[in-house]
């Protein structure tokens, strides 16, 4: 087979028309119903990011809308450097955080009620709900160790797509992984019959 | 991190499918060896079930895209929403006005500058008046300020405006608190010394009296803790002092050459008059203005007769007066501490030096009346302190007590005298102690002198000066009240032709009836 021959070949196709580089492009070139189609395919897992890091339904679809909108603004920037899921994830992360903050912020100038002291475990009996207590002791984390295990446990997320997304090293995330894991498994410690650890 | 410890992270990396194929192969024979990492990956397996399992998947949102693609619209229309220009276009509406403005009118901010100050110096110059007003300067105090620099500010001399030279010769003036002025009596004691006649004496205190007014107007305040001062007041105090000792020159003859050391006494009084003249004729609408917020040197108008005039209204209602000069009696040292610092703006009176205390204020004038014409005077600081030393040795003849006249048909007369005030004498030293003893011998034989004479011609008794005028107007005040009386029976025995009883009665009322002058 001479050269000629090879350059009449048709070539194999990088990318298929419906991964997100192309929507992305069609949205750059004036469709704007690409970005309905990147919002349909993505906004499930953006919901479920939101709903693991802050632990509460109350603002998913407040935080996701703000997530969307802010890609949109952004999407003709995209510079195709990295996965669209990493930098969509990425905008996720810091948007509850800055949730977080605000509502941390707002805590401050809340009076405190005795009542409000919080025991993770609660006091354990025959109804207890299980989940709820492992729900609890998770949330009871910092950050940096709970969202590594949510995305990994329930995300199915990568070390490397944990990294990316929370713009850190990949040794660094193994290790918080590690960490919360152990520092779960200390919270859990008194009902671990119960739990069967 | 300790083996174990690492090899529990590697367990955990594991489950999680993230080792290499050697750290795989690594971990699988050290579980198989090791009862504690076996135990490790049954705990983490289960631990990562129970996550999994202790989180449900959250309710679908159906009008997701709906509500996402309306808020894009709304903030697509809000894009370029007038309001998120409106700081822009305004800041640069607001530049390019200005640009234009001072293109055409350089000169505006300069002249909002010179007119804010006016202003301010406006401010400032309101109800300026005259702080030496609630004094009631007299004869002696204006006296005094010639030869001690020194002028109350209030009847009871409980603040003094104090003019004077520091050692470095630099000019000062001074408002402070003082226990008051003990130099009274001394303008007194000097026309005494000077042996002069009555008509001499009214000549010197209309001298005097003169520059009451011109003195008035050349410090001023106001409620609003400005203090005007018109540079005019050292040359104005030199003027009066210059002009006091031309007049004893010319009219006290050996006296005045007495009392004053030889260079005062060959002052010559041509250059006196002129210099009078000359700073009679200096602009005095220049003052210095020392107020909170700066210090600056503007002119300004004081008219002292319509002061006088508004004050001759105040004085229809006395209340009101008393209320007026109570604002003014006493001039409060108020100025704040940041006062001192505005000097430092101001090249041109950098010069002044302010001083501030509870008690004080002092401003130092270097240079302030370097305008001056150049006459050739005499050291004025050496004559003040002759004249004091003069003064202050004088032994005042404190005359007896007036005798009651009895005059016809018993009316009596009490002329009681105000007995001269005699200075308590400070510190002595040496040279006043010859000076006292000198004078004293001089005057001893004075009084001499004029026992002898006046005995050889009169009646009178009354040797001194003092008692001499005293006599006369003694006699006078008699004379006129005997005419009086005089007149007073000739008119009681007329009418007493038609109404003999009645008038009768009446001389009798009058003649049980003393009259006693005070």
């Amino acid at each position: 087979m001479d050269f000629e021959e090879k350059e009449n070949m048709p070539q194999p196709q990088i990318l298929s028309l419906d991964d997100d580089f192309s929507l992305i492009k069609n949205f750059i070139e004036g469709d704007e119903s690409a970005f309905g189609e990147l919002v349909k395919r993505h906004k499930e897992k953006v919901r479920n990011i939101i709903y693991l890091t802050l632990s509460n339904t109350d603002a998913i679809d407040d935080i996701a809308q703000e997530v969307f909108i802010t890609v949109f603004k952004n999407l003709k920037s995209f510079r195709f450097e990295s996965q669209f899921t990493t930098w969509l994830y990425r905008i996720t992360i810091n948007k509850c955080k800055d949730h977080l903050r605000k509502t941390k912020i707002r805590k401050i100038f809340l009076p405190l009620k005795d009542d409000e002291e919080y025991n993770v475990l609660g006091s354990i009996n025959e109804n207890t709900d299980v989940k709820q207590i492992v729900r609890n002791a998770i949330a009871s984390l910092p950050d940096k160790l709970r969202l590594p295990i949510m995305l990994k446990d329930l995300e199915g997320f990568s070390y490397q797509e944990i990294a990316d997304t929370m713009n850190c090293e990949i040794g660094t995330i193994k290790s918080r992984i590690f960490r919360g894991r152990e520092t779960l498994k200390n919270i859990l410690k008194p009902i671990e019959k119960e739990l069967m650890l | 991190m300790k083996r174990l410890d690492k090899d529990k992270e590697l367990i955990s990396a594991y489950l999680d499918g993230e080792l290499s194929s050697a750290e795989k192969q690594y971990i699988e024979e050290k579980i198989k060896s090791s009862l504690e990492l076996q135990k490790e990956l049954d705990d983490v397996k289960r631990l990562k079930e129970l996550t999994n399992s202790s989180f449900g998947k959250i309710p679908e949102s159906v009008y997701f895209e709906t509500r996402l693609f309306a808020n894009l619209n709304t903030k697509t229309t809000n894009k370029f929403n007038i309001r998120k220009w409106i700081p822009v276009t305004t800041l640069t509406l607001l530049t390019i006005s200005l640009m234009a403005v001072l293109k055409f009118n350089p000169n505006l901010i300069d002249d909002i500058i010179e007119q804010q100050k006016s202003n301010l110096a406006g401010f400032y110059k309101e109800n300026l008046q005259p702080l030496l007003y609630a004094a009631d300067l007299t004869n002696e105090d204006i006296f005094n300020f010639a030869v001690y620099k020194e002028l109350p500010l209030d009847a009871e001399n409980k603040q003094i405006l104090r003019l004077d030279n520091d050692s470095e010769g630099i000019e000062y003036f001074e408002i402070k608190n003082s226990d008051g002025v003990s130099n009274s009596n001394n303008l007194k004691s000097f026309v005494t010394a000077l042996d002069l006649n009555d008509s001499e004496k009214g000549m010197i205190d209309s001298i005097i009296n003169s520059y009451s007014d011109q003195l008035s107007a050349l410090v001023l305040v106001n409620d609003k803790n400005s203090v005007a001062i018109n540079p005019n007041i050292w040359n104005t105090r030199k003027v009066i002092l210059a002009d006091i000792l031309a007049f004893a020159k010319r009219h006290a003859g050996n006296n005045y050459l007495k009392i004053l050391p030889s260079a005062v006494a060959e002052i010559d009084n041509n250059s006196i008059q002129k210099y009078v003249a000359d700073t009679k004729t200096m602009k005095a609408n220049q003052y210095i203005f020392f107020t909170p917020d700066s210090i600056f040197e503007d002119n300004f108008v004081f008219d002292v007769n319509k002061f006088k005039i508004q004050m001759e209204e105040l004085k229809e209602n006395l209340a009101e007066l008393n209320e007026n000069r109570m604002d003014i009696k006493e001039f409060k040292i108020n100025f704040d501490s940041t006062f001192k610092n505005h000097k430092k703006n101001f090249d041109k009176v950098k010069r002044y030096e302010i001083f501030i205390n509870k008690d004080q204020i002092k401003v130092n004038m270097p240079n302030i009346a370097a305008d001056f014409p150049e006459i050739n005077l005499p050291d004025f600081d050496s004559i003040a302190f002759m004249i004091q030393e003069a003064t202050k040795n004088l032994n005042v003849v404190i005359p007896p007590t007036a005798p009651t006249v009895v005059g016809k048909n018993n009316y009596k007369y009490n002329y009681n005298i105000v007995k001269p005030h005699q200075n308590k004498k400070g510190g002595i030293s040496l040279d006043s102690l010859m000076l006292q003893r000198n004078t004293e011998n001089e005057l001893k034989n004075n009084e001499i002198k004029k026992k002898s004479q006046v005995k050889s011609k009169t009646n009178s008794g009354l040797i001194d000066s003092i008692m001499l005028q005293q006599s006369e107007e003694l006699k006078k005040e008699m004379d006129n009240l005997k005419k009086e009386l005089q007149q007073f029976r000739n008119d009681f025995s007329e009418p007493k032709k038609d109404k003999p009883k009645q008038s009768q009665d009446s001389i009798k009322n009058i003649n049980n009836f003393d009259i006693k002058d005070t």
